[in-house]
């Protein structure tokens, strides 16, 4: 590994690092909301929450209603390691370790070739 | 309210016991949800998928920012993992609920087994002491030596393909990050230091877990209403045994793991058969 490609990776993993508690505290508080907002409403977990819909989630969250906020956070943890692949590429990217940008978008594409499938076969 | 509450709580265990023995919540988070609360399998894997990534990243982050984890050679292995979980994801959508479960009794069974044979050595006192021993051979300028880090050099890169894909299945038709099988894969067959192999394994449960967590998503397997106070709770927990682990005896902690994870195995199998 180059000097340049070593001092960048280094930076790189101090910023993804940052990047994950920061995303993490944000997941937390939007399921710590929801639960308390859950909990309030005296709804019982198990008789089954509502699935999830992207067009309603905004006023969900505006009216403070629990599921708006659950699925905000649950988003937001499921994004999380996802956005330190697309950060850790860009950071390679920078670098000139194109290899690893490469890596980086197989990741991705694995990604989105399940979410592709997966919508195609409940369609 | 009660229920959610002993979600809450059930979670918050999960987390100590997992962070304590090194194993992360998902071990403990399925039998939870389905002989807890009488939830389906496939719920609980789904609901099981969302804590390990919260706990994963939640440590990677740690682990990243202090340069313990190699993030080239976990993502490298991720692209393996995550095409792991795109299969096991799919294919848990249609295999029988029964089969999912024997399978999640063997694993329970075999951590019991591994766990129970693994000595008095703490699971952090080993990763201090138990360093993989550095190639003296000149490295070759390949990309072996790209994923290498400080003292050590990855080498046998097919077996990791092989496990790193093995690690995804298992870890999205189970709903465990896989961490079983990526440590020991990294550190006995590829040579990375435990404490390095820890920390990588930590960091690609996240994305592992992620890929397949997305299919469980539009496949309407994952319900708020389970997963926010379980999540909660698992993420407490996870940070209170993380703060706790040097106070407590862990060849008790062990022992009494190993009988919970036999008598979970026990009433898995019972399942199978009822």
């Amino acid at each position: 590994m180059t000097t340049r490609r070593a001092i960048a990776s280094f930076a790189a993993e101090r910023q993804i690092g940052r990047l994950l508690i920061l995303f993490t505290y944000v997941s937390v508080t939007l399921l710590v909301v929801g639960v308390l907002l859950l909990l309030a409403a005296g709804i019982s977990p198990i008789d089954g929450g509502p699935p999830l819909d992207l067009s309603t989630l905004f006023s969900e969250v505006v009216a403070f209603g629990p599921a708006g906020f659950l699925w905000l956070g649950l988003l937001a943890v499921i994004v999380t390691p996802i956005s330190r692949v697309v950060l850790a590429a860009i950071a390679f990217g920078r670098a000139g370790d194109w290899s690893m940008v490469w890596i980086a978008f197989a990741i991705l594409a694995i990604i989105a070739t399940g979410v592709a499938t997966a919508a195609a076969g409940t369609v | 309210m009660i229920i959610g509450l002993l979600m809450l709580g059930g979670g918050a265990a999960a987390g100590v016991f997992g962070s304590l023995l090194g194993l992360g919540g998902g071990v403990l988070i399925v039998p939870l949800l389905t002989l807890g609360f009488g939830l389906p399998l496939r719920d609980a894997v789904g609901v099981s998928l969302v804590c390990v990534i919260m706990t994963s990243s939640a440590a990677a982050g740690v682990y990243l920012e202090r340069h313990v984890a190699n993030l080239r050679l976990g993502m490298t292995l991720e692209l393996f993992t995550a095409l792991g979980a795109l299969v096991g994801g799919s294919v848990a959508f249609v295999l029988d609920e029964r089969l999912i479960s024997l399978l999640f009794a063997g694993m329970l069974l075999y951590v019991a087994v591994t766990m129970a044979r693994a000595g008095s050595v703490p699971p952090s006192a080993a990763s201090e002491l138990d360093v993989a021993p550095v190639d003296e051979e000149p490295a070759p300028p390949n990309m072996l030596d790209r994923l290498s880090g400080d003292g050590y050099r990855v080498r046998n890169p097919g077996r990791g393909v092989f496990g790193a894909t093995g690690a995804g299945v298992i870890s999205a038709l189970l709903g465990v990050g896989g961490g079983i099988v990526k440590v020991p894969l990294m550190h006995l067959a590829m040579g990375v230091p435990l404490r390095v192999a820890t920390a990588t394994s930590n960091m690609m449960i996240g994305i592992t877990a992620a890929a397949s967590a997305v299919i469980y998503l539009i496949h309407g397997g994952i319900d708020p209403y389970v997963a926010g106070p379980t999540a909660i709770g698992v993420f407490l927990g996870a940070s209170v045994g993380s703060r706790v682990s040097h106070r407590v005896d862990l060849r008790f902690l062990r022992l009494l793991f190993v009988i919970v994870l036999g008598y979970t195995a026990l009433q898995m199998l019972l399942r199978v058969v009822g």
